[in-house]
């Protein structure tokens, strides 16, 4: 009841003109700002934050939580279209949105990818509305221990990311844990494999990583197939509107990404890329379509986007009921708040309730906006496919420099974005992917702070993963989630030899 | 220049596409990387079970990447299909490409610096005339400016180093 | 032409008086370099200085986030600019107090590469501990940390809290286990969740945690006690002489015009002493002392020699 009345007041609050007009300048500079690769949320929300030193808290939040799903919507569009992924959460989605795009069916990647998005925000938003205050205990229920136990889990599920051999997808999450390991220990703050580069310090950033491997890789990839007119399919401009089995097919992926993503979300730390990695995952092992998935299918778009859209509206639990922000934008969400004297914690829900439920209500008109913004726009979009080759690569090359020069405007990272470039390009010879390696990455330096700060905190115990409920739990799933991928494994290799011999002696 | 161009595309698109031997390649860099960072992880040290060392982790996923790459590279030997054929031209354009960006954006500033980025990745495509390249650079170097700067406010120097 | 304006500029400043006013004092758009990412306490102080720069003076400013490697990458950006006032730096521990000892190939000399203009405030951290432990008091927890040992959440390596959970080792010759975290945030969370035992922070930062009974505050780092938190006994008071602050305040590189430097600090103060922004940053416990510009760099300097131990400490035992 008290949901109801509180989010019936959040809806008067979020329809005020102010509030409203505010949400549409974030959704739109978001989805704007999220196409652009590698300048993602965190440039748009910075980008405004001082414009909301004049608003009121409630418009100057609904405008920055409109700019960051904006931008995880937009990060979409980027990533189907050139395979660039906008934002890093949308590395994922160039698995399958890309090939759909290649194969004409660009309009119905992105229309997919709206619907998802929306159906993700509206899952997100319930959750957060019904379950915040719980949501908060289960972050305060997730010490080192669990957070390793659940990355561990997470890197399981993700080695299933991969298209190819198997053994080549854990190959590359594995060389991805090594390689994030690269910059200062923050255990210790000695320097490890920077070869005395200041710069490299703080280790590889995420952004760099995605636009060399899925961009620049991709690009150079790309140049001689389109010279060679590889990819010369008849797009059909008009139609992006789902056949009625794809809807069918995208029911189920929306949910369970949905309900994938607004857990991890709620987990600080973890984050939109994570949940939409997990998501695909998860989809992947369990899909009718499984064979279909990487090679262009509408469920590898709708889970993580549905996934990545969830969990950034449930990011916003921990940031506002713990004061823990779970990622860069959402510190510049507390440090937003915290210039009007709000301090995110505990007492939020309960002192500024209306801030809390205008913002939830918000969450149900901005994604409403997103949809009426975006669906009008997905003509004008795949019309961008139109544009010869020769031209666009030239631009998105640039796009992506800019992008990646803007992290830190600092050019070492340009420089390393050309290492990364031309290693996925090598990887993508050699036929290792690229997706796998990036969830390695992301999760790798997580898994070994938990690690060690779980060892220091048990005292050298490592029993204490065991002895936790949650982690052991959560450490159990694990192992048997392995044994059973290895069981099948060795099954699956054994009728297939056997399928040989039969063929060899007939 | 051009003729250059098309003659050396030409015989790399006749030259024999690699066998996939080339695969195992990719696992042997792998597995240097690994011995890398197992040998730089215990020099950094492996400290304690209470107190993991700096060179702990990476001594651990160095062991298990190297392990898993002696498996790839055993595999790609043995896997007799066609691999890609790899297109080192667009391969160095954009290397190139992203270095002059890297190289310019600095000194000279954004305006000028996209112009060349856009003109040197171009490079590999001779169906674009030199003509179409500069006004292309033109095109997106402006508006380049006209969005980074002019709308979005990025603090970087349009023209000359700041 | 540009030496034309200079040489004007030169005969102005000779014409002037003696006290510098407040006031803008380039016509070119001025960065503010800060040391982290959007968002933090630093960045947002930066941001309220530009936007009164521009709104009180007339003086054009931007933000410009160049985080990295404990401050040092934007530090040493700052230390290649012209001397011009169009390029300041929102100094703070980092890169001039902490790194200089931290790291032993800095590209630059926190001194001599730097005109340090005006102080902006310091915030103080204290010492927290579980309201569960039972422990009330400083003699509390030394007895504690002698027993059982206690294990204490910074927020990093060489961060500020760090170093201060170094100075209690030495000053009450103790040994804590050191848990770091990247920023403090995360280790409250831990905290909250009971696995962290205690935790040093910005006071300001958790007023709210500290009258919900969440967390005790045990004692505080500064010279005297806070007035937002008088129930708080300092170190100091309680025999120990600990004062370790979080200062920020605005360099720029080697060689600025007195003149110039003077009326940045003065445009400074000014702007310090509006209510509207003693209030914005008293909510992250930044109070503002006015300080002419040569004490401000004699201070910086104290910083790094009364630390030096304290960093050297943190370095070698973790």
């Amino acid at each position: 009841m008290e949901i109801i009345t509180g989010f019936g007041n959040g809806l008067l609050v979020a329809l005020q003109p102010a509030n409203l007009f505010y949400c549409f300048v974030g959704v739109f500079l978001g989805t704007f700002i999220g196409v652009l690769p590698g300048i993602g949320s965190m440039a748009a929300i910075a980008m405004i934050l001082p414009l909301t030193f004049y608003l009121e808290p409630t418009s100057a939040l609904v405008m920055i939580a409109g700019v960051y799903y904006g931008a995880e919507y937009g990060g979409s569009i980027a990533s189907i279209l050139m395979n660039v992924p906008g934002t890093p959460s949308s590395s994922i989605t160039c698995i399958d949105g890309y090939p759909m795009a290649r194969e004409g069916r660009a309009g119905v990647a992105l229309f997919g990818s709206a619907i998802a998005s929306f159906g993700g925000g509206m899952i997100g938003m319930i959750v957060m509305a019904v379950l915040a205050p719980g949501l908060a205990d289960l972050a305060l229920n997730f010490g080192p221990t669990e957070y390793f136990a659940v990355i561990l889990l997470g890197l399981v599920a993700a080695s299933a990311v991969s298209n190819g051999s198997p053994v080549k997808g854990i190959t590359m999450v594995v060389a991805g844990l090594m390689l994030g390991t690269v910059g200062v220990d923050i255990t210790t703050g000695a320097e490890r494999f920077t070869m005395g580069i200041p710069e490299m310090r703080d280790g590889v950033h995420l952004v760099i990583v995605a636009m060399g491997l899925f961009g620049v890789g991709e690009l150079i990839v790309s140049i001689r197939a389109n010279a060679s007119g590889a990819f010369q399919n008849e797009i059909d401009y008009k139609k992006f509107y789902p056949s009625r089995a794809e809807w069918k097919a995208m029911f189920g992926p929306i949910l369970r990404g949905s309900g994938i993503g607004s857990f991890f979300g709620a987990l600080p730390g973890t984050g939109q890329t994570v949940a939409s990695a997990v998501a695909y995952a998860v989809e992947k092992k369990i899909s009718p379509n499984k064979e279909r998935f990487g090679k262009g299918a509408i469920e590898g778009v709708a889970v993580p986007e549905a996934a990545n859209n969830s969990a950034t509206q449930t990011a916003f639990i921990p940031t506002l009921t713990l004061g823990v922000p779970g990622s860069a934008s959402m510190a510049l969400v507390i440090g937003a708040l915290m210039m009007y004297g709000i301090v995110p914690g505990p007492r939020l829900l309960v002192d500024h309730s209306d801030l809390f439920w205008g913002l939830v209500a918000s969450f149900l008109i901005g994604n409403i906006l997103l949809l009426i913004l975006n669906i009008p726009l997905i003509g004008l979009w795949v019309r961008l496919l139109k544009i010869s080759y020769r031209y666009m690569y030239p631009t998105i090359i640039v796009l992506i420099c800019v992008g990646v020069y803007s992290l830190n405007n600092n050019v070492f990272d340009v420089w390393l974005t050309l290492v990364f470039g031309w290693a996925g390009y090598l990887m993508r010879l050699f036929r290792f992917e690229p997706a796998p390696f990036l969830i390695g990455f992301v999760l790798g330096p997580m898994m070994e702070e938990q690690l060690r700060r779980a060892m220091l905190l048990s005292r050298g115990d490592p029993t204490t993963f065991l002895t936790r409920p949650i982690s052991g739990t959560l450490i159990a799933i694990t192992v048997l989630l392995l044994v059973y991928a290895i069981v099948s494994a060795v099954r699956q290799r054994r009728r297939l030899r056997k399928a040989a011999e039969a063929l060899s002696e007939t | 220049m051009k003729d250059l161009l098309l003659r050396l595309r030409k015989t790399d698109d006749e030259a024999r596409p690699p066998h996939v031997y080339f695969g195992a390649l990719g696992g042997i860099a792998l597995l240097i990387l690994a011995l890398v960072f197992i040998v730089g992880g215990y020099e950094l040290g492996v400290g304690t079970p209470r107190r993991l060392g700096t060179g702990a982790f990476p001594v651990i996923t160095g062991f298990i990447l190297a392990v898993l790459s002696l498996v790839v590279i055993a595999a790609d030997f043995r896997d007799t299909s066609d691999a890609e054929r790899p297109d080192w031209i667009s391969f160095a354009a954009i290397g190139a490409a992203l270095a002059v960006f890297a190289l310019t954006v600095g000194r000279i500033g954004l305006v000028p610096g996209a112009f060349l980025t856009v003109i040197t990745a171009s490079v590999p495509d001779p169906s674009l005339p030199i003509l179409g390249k500069i006004i292309l650079g033109t095109i997106v170097s402006l508006a380049c400016w006209a969005l980074f700067i002019g709308v979005i406010g990025l603090p970087f120097a349009a023209f000359g180093g700041f | 032409m540009k030496h034309i304006l200079a040489i004007g500029a030169a005969a102005l400043v000779l014409a002037s008086p003696a006290i510098a006013e407040p006031g803008k004092w380039t016509d070119e758009p001025v960065r503010i370099v800060v040391t982290f990412p959007p968002g933090g306490t630093s960045d947002l102080i930066a941001r309220v200085l530009a936007q009164y720069f521009e709104s009180e003076y007339g003086q054009k400013t931007v933000v410009d986030n160049r985080p990295g490697a404990g401050g040092t990458v934007a530090a040493d950006y700052v230390a290649e600019q012209a001397p011009d006032g169009t390029t300041l730096i929102l100094g703070n521990n980092a890169p001039f107090t902490i790194a200089p000892t931290q790291f032993d190939n800095l590209p630059y000399d926190p001194m001599g590469d730097f005109t340090h203009i005006a102080y902006l405030g310091a915030s103080t951290p204290a010492l927290f501990v579980q309201p569960s432990s039972g422990i009330t008091s400083l003699d509390d927890y030394i007895a504690r940390a002698k027993g059982d040992g206690i294990t204490y959440g910074s927020s990093g390596v060489g961060s500020i809290t760090h170093i201060l959970g170094k100075a209690v080792d030495i000053e009450l010759g103790i040994e804590q286990i050191h848990v770091p975290y990247q920023g403090s945030a995360p280790a409250i969370q831990d905290f909250r969740a009971g696995v962290l035992e205690a935790y040093y922070d910005m006071v300001a930062l958790n007023g709210d945690l500290i009258t919900e009974g969440e967390t005790q505050p045990i004692a505080l780092a500064a010279p005297e006690r806070s007035t937002a938190f008088p129930d708080i006994p300092t170190f100091r008071e309680l025999g120990h002489d600990i004062v370790i602050e979080n200062w920020t305040g605005l360099s720029g590189p080697a060689g600025m015009d007195p003149e110039m430097v003077k009326t940045i600090n003065e445009t400074v103060a000014a702007i310090m002493q509006l209510e509207s922004v003693i209030e914005r940053l008293a909510q992250f416990g930044v109070a503002h002392t006015p300080m002419p510009s040569e004490e401000f760099t004699t201070f910086v300097e104290g910083t790094i020699s009364t630390w030096e131990p304290l960093i050297k400490a943190a370095k070698v035992n973790g």
